[in-house]
């Protein structure tokens, strides 16, 4: 069986090996006292009990997990786990990395596509499977795309580690758009072009091209504006924690796209990942207020 | 902050003062190129390839050195308090975004040399989540283009990498990865061709290349004759201004002098046996950025002890990180040097291999880390550094980042920590 644990990962190419087993699962609130002896402080949250699950064997039913080249603590999380192996500290399944490039340059956008058939050469994912794998993805995210009743409440910002916060939003009589961590990992986003003769360039040109992810090259105003629209959402939480320094730089941007918009809205930043800070009361101060 | 008669360090060699002042006449004609001759420029990160740069006779404002000059001038709490004001949240990342913020608080009569005028392109390696956003938004104020290079990942491991990187280059850094940093610099050079009407000439960087491998060779000489040297002859504040300003002007007339100087000034001290200390007993390495707000703290306990910092990376990284076979193939050797900066600084298995082997090749008794500041996650690897030295016998004393924070440094503290660390580990 083989996991992931990062943004911009190939999940069609994943799921056409039939032993795919989804993100890696861990408890976002455990305590870490092995991983914080390895990791630094700046790590995502979601790195130390992630490696504390690794470091406890619990991951040790999987053969492979891979990591992603479009996320630094993914990358650095990997490089880790291969040195913590090496030195007989932790064992468990075999770390791999997938270089995902994101510049939008054709030498970035060639890379992506070549490491992407070094994995399903390593994988034994031939094409054919591939393209299936890539067509039954398009099925599922069309009929993914429920409607809902209830208003709508976009969740934008950093991806939080479960549904703590969506339940938030619901108790509010909305209906929480937005992913948590694993939703955004295992997401395929806008569907793959799946009339691309080369089922791989097809696949790495969506990955190269993906907005997901911190690394994305995209227009934060667009990439805000289309989410909104998309989700047909009335109002907008954009919460961001301490540790995010990346999407945190679009701040401004985002906070214009609002404006503009003229949806009610809530900026949160530097906030607690865990949510124990109180922003799921700020949150529910705010629909109500919305409401009203 | 508490004062100190030690926070003034001792300079030894003569070529220490040639070489800041080498550095501060370069600002001085920096400026008069960028700002007064209006020659095209480029604002580029430490860690991309100057040397296309240089070969080109295009001037270059590395980010980090525009940021400590702004540092040096006081100015740097005033621009990102107007960042701040912008709109950006307080905990982003300071490291690299200080020549950003004097840009977007758009003051030239606070602003060095008035601020920046408008460059060719900015150019940036991804090592990290968020140096896109910083040069993309600068780029952007300054109304010019953004070039971010690739960092590809690093699947082969050599953990005595430092041992292979000049003959084996080609291997020690994976040929994928340096193919994809030749071709990222062939379209470099291309965009700078068009944009500035200057030609590049493969002879002419070949010829760089060449002399840079002298430089650095001097510098590594005289880096493996220190770690053999006792009492060491040299102190780390002034291996660092030795070292790195001849590296900033890499492969230039003055540079290969000045690093052939360098040498023999400590061969000289070494043959007189001299050292840094009159006093060493303890030989101790340094990891992590220089504390040169106040470097007598390094020789704060020389006389008390006989505790000497020997070590930090500046200078025996000049070898290993620079000097290239050529191969018939520059460009090649200059992506292989530039391919792995950060990766070898700052990611096991490369960090902790090259700083264990160090600490062997120097016969240290003991290590001070700096744990990188919160703002940096791209400083990793600190941790695994302190467990593999621990595991080979040196003593590790962690100091968090914060506490050399200038604004709340103490002096008498970080002094009695160092202190009490090495009593508690009876070596003092």
């Amino acid at each position: 069986m083989i996991a992931i644990a990062g943004p911009n990962l190939p999940i069609p190419l994943l799921a056409a090996t039939g032993r795919f087993a989804g993100a890696l699962k861990f408890d976002p609130d455990r305590e870490t006292p092995r991983a914080d002896a390895w990791l630094e402080s700046k790590f995502a949250p979601w790195a130390p009990p992630l490696l504390e699950a690794w470091a406890h064997g619990e991951y040790n039913d999987l053969d492979e997990v891979l990591f992603s080249r479009a996320d630094d603590t993914s990358q650095r999380l990997y490089y880790y786990i291969c040195e913590l192996q090496r030195r007989g500290q932790i064992g468990g399944p075999e770390p791999l990395i997938l270089d995902v490039c994101k510049i939008p340059r054709q030498a970035s956008l060639e890379r992506t596509i070549t490491k992407l058939k070094e994995l399903a050469e390593r994988l034994g994912v031939g094409a054919a499977s591939l393209q299936e794998a890539i067509d039954s993805s398009n099925r599922q995210g069309e009929q993914a795309r429920s409607q809902t009743e209830a208003p709508v409440c976009l969740l934008a910002g950093t991806a939080p580690p479960d549904l703590r916060l969506h339940k938030v939003i619901e108790n509010c009589g909305y209906a929480a758009a937005g992913s948590t961590l694993e939703q955004g990992w295992l997401e395929a986003g806008d569907a793959i072009d799946a009339g691309e003769a080369d089922p791989f360039a097809a696949l790495g040109r969506h990955l190269h091209a993906s907005t997901r992810g911190p690394r994305s090259f995209a227009d934060a105003r667009e990439a805000l504006t289309h989410s909104i629209a998309a989700s047909a959402a009335q109002a907008v939480v954009l919460w961001r924690i301490e540790e995010d320094e990346a999407q945190c730089w679009q701040l401004p941007a985002e906070r214009e796209t609002l404006e503009a918009a003229g949806i009610p809205s809530l900026i949160l930043t530097r906030r607690d990942w865990h949510a124990r800070d109180g922003a799921p009361e700020e949150i529910a101060n705010f629909l109500k207020k919305v409401q009203t | 902050m508490s004062q100190s008669i030690n926070q003034r360090s001792r300079k030894t060699l003569a070529c220490t003062s040639e070489a800041t002042a080498f550095q501060k006449a370069f600002g001085k004609e920096l400026k008069r190129r960028v700002v007064d001759e209006q020659e095209p420029y480029a604002i580029v990160q430490a860690d991309t390839p100057h040397e296309i740069f240089h070969a080109m006779d295009i001037p270059i404002i590395t980010n980090q050195w525009w940021s400590a000059y702004i540092s040096a001038k006081q100015l740097s709490g005033r621009y990102f308090d107007a960042m701040v004001q912008k709109g950006f949240p307080a905990n982003s990342c300071k490291y690299c975004s200080l020549g950003l913020a004097c840009t977007l608080a758009n003051e030239p009569e606070t602003a060095p040399w008035g601020g920046l005028p408008t460059p060719t392109v900015l150019v940036a390696r991804l090592t990290c989540d968020c140096i896109q956003h910083v040069f993309g938004l600068w780029a952007k104020e300054l109304d010019s283009e953004f070039y971010p290079m690739e960092a590809p990942a690093w699947e082969h491991k050599e953990e005595d990498w430092y041992a292979h990187a000049k003959d084996a280059w080609d291997r020690v850094y994976q040929p994928d990865r340096i193919e994809q940093m030749v071709t990222e610099m062939e379209d470099l050079i291309a965009l700078l061709e068009e944009r500035t009407g200057r030609k590049f000439d493969p002879a002419r960087l070949e010829r760089l290349m060449e002399r840079i491998n002298e430089q650095e060779g001097y510098i590594w000489e005289a880096a493996q004759a220190i770690g053999e040297a006792r009492p060491c002859p040299v102190s780390i504040a002034e291996q660092m201004p030795n070292t790195m300003i001849p590296q900033w002007h890499r492969g230039s007339d003055w540079a290969v002098a000045h690093a052939k100087k360098f040498r023999d000034e400590v061969f000289d001290r070494i043959e007189k046996g001299l050292g840094a200390s009159s006093n060493e007993r303890l030989r101790l390495m340094w990891i992590g950025a220089g504390v040169w707000h106040d470097p007598g703290f390094y020789q704060a306990l020389e006389e008390k002890l006989g505790a000497v910092f020997v070590w930090s990376m500046y200078m025996p990284f000049a070898g290993p990180a620079y000097i290239r076979d050529l191969k018939g193939k520059p460009m090649e050797a200059l992506a292989s040097r530039v391919a792995s900066m950060n990766e070898t600084l700052h990611l096991p298995p490369w960090m902790n291999g090259w700083m264990t082997s160090e600490a062997e090749r120097c016969g240290i008794d003991a290590a001070v880390i700096l744990l990188p500041p919160d703002n940096r996650l791209s400083q990793s690897g600190t941790n695994l550094t302190a467990l593999s030295l621990e595991e080979a016998g040196v003593p590790v004393l962690r100091i968090d980042a914060d506490m050399v924070d200038a604004d709340k440094w103490d002096h008498d503290r970080m002094v009695a920590m160092v202190e009490d660390f090495l009593h508690e580990k009876g070596l003092a």
